[in-house]
């Protein structure tokens, strides 16, 4: 486009230089000052750290005991991934896919879950939970997360699903093929960017989860990273400890970061689908 | 003359028994695809949704007997000073945060898309980023920014002159509330910048490019052809943003918890607290709470619908 640039120009660039700016500078600023000194810190916020202590990362790594939370959130995280993954991209097969009876009935439950907010059912689901003995516990979690429907994950999937076509099944079929078979060696693999699309938002769902470990997990040789994060941030009420602070939001703040740098094309793709979510 | 006849005789045997083996076969399948997501759907989400409506009808501290008292708790709500000064914090967020983020979002979506900037490509995937972080990381971010002593906000304004003192912008009551605006707005705009800018590039050029010979200005071309246009994908995410600032309470939670005395209790937060919090639970005048709740929520998506303008807008 052959647009001539005016003073306009500059006015609106720089407004999203600002916007920009918001963004990019907290981020920078947690990270430069989670290399100095709380000495540092405290005579100038501003003021680059005159060396790097990376002890702050050491320090914030086992004060914060984000070992620990950390091998806890790669359990929940991962095993929640793996079976929540697994069991949509069957589902999600079974229900675009296959002709079988209730399977409208079946989407007009699920498509129910539109009109529910969630949060009145919080305190009966914890009941429920705590019935099941599934409470405190990080399997508990994962069951919890795992089983159940997603109208955003369906028709993400769906719609990949859909987009194949028919005849390959059927060939499959002929040749004496069982729809396990067709399913694994046929559909999955021909599928495999959409599911990669929905494991990404299950990580980022799962990863950035609050309060379900926050209420559930009480047992703090249990708690995620995300809620270690938010006791050590409480504890600094009465300690002033900033710069490990600091060090421990950053290390939060890793995953994140790298998944949206790896993924960040499939991310903003499947955000424009992202409407459907209710 | 035998031969021919006798020949495809097996055959529908054979058809038959592959038909009802791959019958049964599909009926496991289906069972074992559907079964599982299903069943942790009506366990998990459905059930505890209708035992909600059960539990509001409850006296019930979550460990002794439960007691039935009909319509106290709903009686109790209504005369319950917290419950409405949540409600009015919830209105003044429902107000500020989806006009202002979606606002925002159409600004620079449409920036992005028409101005064919050379930054754009980059500023496209730099705005979405807050929205991957989570809401803890978030949150400690803001709670840097608004610290009195030590905080981001008060040394820029120091920078520029302003000392106020070490002013504590979420411990204070006339700020506090304000204060949680930016996080959800700067947490929420990316997502929407995208959404928008894949609308808006569904807009044929031909539309602006007779606006563009009649001299209409960007202003005009935004008002006029962009945002009528992409109305539908507007109100969704209007719809998303109100209902989330009904109900959303997370960053309360993590930031004040309510505080300073109560000026940032929200519904959800009040709620919340009843059933998990430090102190006496209630789960039954919690769950009457999460009924209002529930019932203002539906009430808010078909007012949001019947409200803003439902003609499809064609050029």
């Amino acid at each position: 486009m052959g647009t001539k640039r005016t003073t306009v120009d500059v006015f609106w660039r720089l407004l999203l230089l600002l916007w920009a700016i918001t963004i990019v500078f907290p981020i920078l600023w947690i990270l430069y000052e989670s290399l100095k000194t709380n000495k540092e810190f405290f005579a100038d916020i501003w003021a680059l750290p005159q060396s790097l202590h990376w002890e702050n990362y050491t320090k914030a790594w086992t004060s914060y005991k984000l070992g620990s939370a950390f091998l806890n959130t790669l359990y929940y995280v991962g095993a929640s991934l793996l079976l929540g993954t697994f069991l949509v991209t069957l589902n999600a097969y079974a229900l675009t896919r296959l002709q079988f009876r209730g399977r409208k009935l079946i989407w007009s439950v699920i498509m129910l879950s539109l009109f529910l907010p969630g949060i009145n059912a919080l305190i009966p689901q914890y009941v429920l939970m705590r019935e099941l003995h599934l409470t405190n516990s990080l399997t508990g979690l994962i069951i919890l997360d795992s089983f159940g429907e997603s109208v955003f994950f369906l028709l993400l999937l769906g719609g990949f699903l859909q987009s194949l076509p028919k005849e390959l099944e059927e060939s499959a079929f002929m040749d004496g093929a069982s729809l396990f078979q067709v399913f694994w060696r046929i559909i999955v693999p021909l599928s495999t960017p959409g599911i990669v699309t929905v494991a990404i938002f299950k990580f980022l769902n799962l990863y950035n989860n609050f309060l379900q470990p926050f209420i559930y997990l009480s047992d703090p040789k249990k708690h995620t990273i995300g809620v270690n994060m938010y006791h050590a941030n409480q504890k600094m009420q009465y300690s002033t400890d900033w710069v490990t602070l600091f060090a421990g939001v950053t290390i939060a703040m890793i995953p994140s970061i790298l998944i949206y740098i790896v993924f960040q094309k499939r991310i903003a793709e499947g955000a424009t689908l992202g409407t459907v979510k209710g | 003359m035998a031969k021919p006849e006798t020949a495809p005789r097996p055959l529908p045997a054979i058809r038959t028994s592959w038909l009802r083996k791959e019958k049964t076969q599909k009926r496991l399948f289906v069972l074992l695809a559907v079964g599982p997501c299903l069943f942790g759907y009506l366990l998990f989400t459905l059930y505890p949704n209708i035992l909600s409506v059960y539990y509001a009808f409850l006296n019930w501290d979550g460990l002794t007997e439960p007691q039935f008292v009909g319509l106290d708790n709903f009686l109790r709500l209504f005369q319950d000073p917290f419950v409405w000064r949540a409600l009015s914090h919830n209105l003044l967020l429902m107000l500020t945060i989806p006009a202002l983020t979606v606002g925002i979002s159409l600004f620079l979506a449409y920036v992005l898309i028409n101005k064919g900037y050379r930054e754009a490509p980059f500023y496209k995937v730099l705005f979405f980023f807050p929205n991957v972080l989570a809401t803890v990381v978030i949150a400690l971010l803001w709670a840097f920014v608004y610290d009195g002593s030590y905080g981001m906000l008060n040394g820029l304004l120091k920078l520029v002159g302003i000392d106020n003192g070490e002013f504590y912008w979420l411990g204070d009551s006339r700020t506090a509330l304000w204060a949680l605006l930016p996080p959800a707005i700067w947490g929420g705009v990316g997502f929407y910048v995208i959404i928008f800018m894949n609308a808006m590039k569904a807009i044929p050029p031909s539309l602006y490019e007779s606006a563009i010979l009649d001299g209409a200005s960007h202003m005009t071309r935004f008002v006029r052809i962009t945002v009528p246009l992409i109305q539908p994908i507007v109100r969704v995410g209007m719809l998303f943003l109100v209902l989330g600032s009904l109900k959303g309470f997370e960053m309360m939670l993590i930031l004040t918890n309510g505080g300073p005395s109560g000026a940032t209790d929200v519904i959800g937060l009040y709620m919340f607290n009843l059933a998990f919090g430090a102190e006496m639970h209630n789960y039954g005048y919690a769950s009457a709470i999460g009924m209002l709740l529930f019932v203002i929520l539906v009430g808010a998506k078909l007012l949001v619908d019947r409200l803003s303008p439902n003609e499809q807008i064609e050029y």
